[in-house]
């Protein structure tokens, strides 16, 4: 369905070349959810612009391919992307306060999508956003198409966005940090409506930081570090059996706020600024079983067992001599 | 809303009744009697003292100021003392010439600014942007008289192609129109550019092209709509002030216009002229900010009340 392969997307700043997304490569596969994890700043949301094409500037995509159903959309004219973009992949931003257009109604601007890639009549995309404000569960839903974004809640917003992402119904819906604006039980029906919705043949690529959110909804999962996928593996396994020390450190913090401990469990040290990343694991540095090579020599992607890669030396394969 | 423009319109009133005051105290208080000026320094000083008492400028100004402004409820401004004829009649024969070249000017500065903006935003640091925001650069900054004068050289002068002064073709308004509006364009051009380029970073501007819709789709149903509202109430306040009086291009140009008799109102100390062209100006502004203030809540439907 969707397959990134060696996705370099960098920033060109006046200090030097941010690497934002280094070398990534993931697969999103029909009908499945799959999820991308870590801290702030590592290139998730950078990831998903790759994705669309809507890094940007001075971000641009170094290398990579992206290939939507086999076919390259890296290399596709703006026109032919504008046409796939809200059709066959659509996002959901981070930020539910400020990605409406203040000045348009929301019925407007769910229903702008269907007029503009399917030609549907005025009535029926109205007919079909009443349907659409329904199934994600805004009450109302005929009154609220009606509503600027000023008047609604931050939840509501993000339902409205959502609404907005599902109405061609996608092939590909990327969510980026979908839930994190909001509350508890509303997370919780956000994420039940994406069950539903990849029940129904749309592929999700659910952006978090929030593993507990993972956990719930996702088939596969990529752990991101400062740019690079550290580890993946399908959500049992990555939790059940985490590898990576940063995986490790991040399941531990989630777990320390499970039971209540006193001290919060967090991983030592901050996110490396990615102007000076070291030669070697960007890692290193917070990390407790830091080798000698690991600031100098970047570990591979290694498969330790079907499905579950880490990028880590502690699982470097012995080389036959 | 209806609640809204009654309370706006009512502190209008009060600021136009505070202008006039105003202005009408301080036309008594400069030093020298009008009619003295009037009648040339050999009149007899029994006819000056019975001139004033007639004129009623003997009254306390108060009194004088409650007469003004009942005359002026009945559309009586009194009598130009230079011209020897209503005020009212003759502002009303300037106003269409004033008008004429303020719509013009406006026109063309909106035009001219809200194209090179949008085209210096889009373009931004390209040769189009530099260019673009040099001459608006040269737009605000450039006197209004040196700008009359040049294109009066060049095109009238040199060219041949438009008259010089007068206003006897419609020919005639164009160069004072593009003098006029020269300023108005440069700096709408730079409101425009830099209020778009702005808007072009915000988030929602992400989530519509994320719907597919193509660069020129997200500027002109996204952007321009949110890039509007400063720029609006900016052409608003700029169109009020282009009606007010142009007083140096119509100076410049012989356009008989509101701010030619207000020239004439100050050089023959012509109370009652000058009274009414300052009071109606003061009204044409007071009355553009207002319109600005109606069409932001119409456009912005955060600033709308609902219900
Ligand atoms: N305009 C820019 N110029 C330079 N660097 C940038 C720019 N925008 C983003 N970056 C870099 O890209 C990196 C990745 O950003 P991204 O938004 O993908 O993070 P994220 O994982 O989505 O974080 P969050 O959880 O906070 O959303 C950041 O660390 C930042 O340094
Ligand atoms: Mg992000």
């Amino acid at each position: 369905m969707l397959q990134v392969n060696h996705l370099c997307t960098s920033f060109f700043t006046d200090k030097g070349e941010v690497r934002a997304v280094d070398d990534v490569s993931l697969e999103v596969p029909a009908g499945k959810i799959v999820g991308i994890v870590g801290e702030s700043g590592c290139g998730k949301s950078m990831t998903a612009r790759s994705v669309m094409g809507l890094v940007r500037a001075p971000g641009k995509i170094k290398s990579g391919e992206i290939l939507l159903d086999g076919r390259d959309i890296v290399r596709l004219s703006e026109h032919e992307r504008c046409a796939i973009r809200g059709s066959e992949i659509s996002m959901i931003f981070q930020e539910p306060m400020t990605s409406l257009n203040p000045v348009v109604r929301v019925g407007h601007q769910v229903e702008e999508a269907l007029l503009l890639h399917e030609h549907v009549k005025k009535q029926e995309a109205e007919a079909r956003a009443v349907e659409i404000f329904e199934a994600v569960g805004i009450p109302d839903a005929k009154k609220r198409l009606r509503s600027y974004p000023h008047q609604l809640s931050g939840g509501l917003r993000q339902r409205v966005l959502i609404a907005m992402a599902m109405i061609c119904r996608p092939k590909l819906l990327i969510a980026d940090e979908p839930t994190t604006a909001l509350d508890v039980t509303v997370e919780a029906q956000i994420l039940r409506l994406m069950k539903k919705l990849c029940g129904s043949g749309t592929s999700i690529l659910l952006i978090s930081h929030n593993l507990g959110v993972i956990a719930q909804v996702c088939d596969y999962v990529y752990v991101m570090y400062a740019g690079r996928i550290v580890e993946q593996a399908d959500t049992f396994t990555l939790f059940d059996n985490p590898c990576h020390p940063y995986t490790k450190g991040l399941l531990d913090s989630v777990s320390s706020l499970r039971s209540g401990a006193q001290v919060l469990d967090t991983i030592p040290g901050v996110v490396p600024n990615l102007l000076h990343l070291p030669a070697g694991c960007s890692f290193s540095m917070r990390c407790g079983c830091c080798m000698e090579k690991c600031a100098d020599l970047l570990p591979e992607l290694h498969e330790t067992e079907p499905g579950h890669r880490v990028r880590c030396h502690l699982f470097d394969k012995e080389e036959p001599a | 809303m209806v609640r809204n423009i009654l309370s706006r319109l009512l502190q209008a009133v009060c600021v136009l009744l505070g202008v006039a005051l105003l202005i009408f105290i301080m036309l008594r208080i400069v030093p020298g009697n009008p009619i003295a000026t009037l009648m040339g320094e050999h009149a007899d000083r029994a006819v000056i003292e019975r001139m004033t008492a007639e004129l009623g400028l003997d009254q306390p100004i108060l009194r004088q100021f409650i007469r003004y402004l009942a005359d002026a409820l009945r559309g009586d401004f009194g009598t130009s003392y230079s011209l020897g004829k209503p005020v009212a009649a003759l502002m009303g024969a300037a106003f269409g010439n004033t008008l004429k070249l303020a719509v013009l000017a406006a026109l063309f500065a909106w035009i001219l600014g809200i194209t090179s903006g949008v085209i210096a935003a889009v373009r931004k640091n390209g040769l189009l942007d530099h260019l673009f925001m040099g001459a608006s650069l040269l737009g605000v900054s450039m006197p209004v008289f040196m700008v009359a004068m040049l294109l009066q050289y060049v095109f009238a002068y040199h060219l041949h192609w438009l008259p010089i002064a007068g206003v006897s073709s419609w020919k005639g308004f164009i160069l004072p129109a593009v003098a006029l509006g020269w300023n108005s364009a440069g700096s709408v051009a730079r409101l425009v550019r830099s209020t778009l380029l702005e808007i072009l970073e915000e988030d929602y501007i992400d989530t519509a092209r994320a719907k597919g819709r193509g660069q020129l789709g997200v500027l002109v149903l996204h952007a321009l709509r949110n890039a509007m509202l400063p720029v609006i109430t900016m052409m608003a306040v700029q169109f009020s002030s282009l009606l007010s009086g142009a007083v140096i291009t119509e100076s410049v140009f012989s356009i008989n216009g509101i701010g030619r008799l207000a020239v004439q109102g100050i050089s023959g100390r012509d109370i009652p002229l000058l009274q009414g062209t300052v009071l109606f100006s003061t009204l044409v502004v007071i009355l553009g900010n207002f319109l600005a203030d109606c069409l932001y809540s119409v456009l912005d439907p955060r600033v709308r009340k609902e219900g």
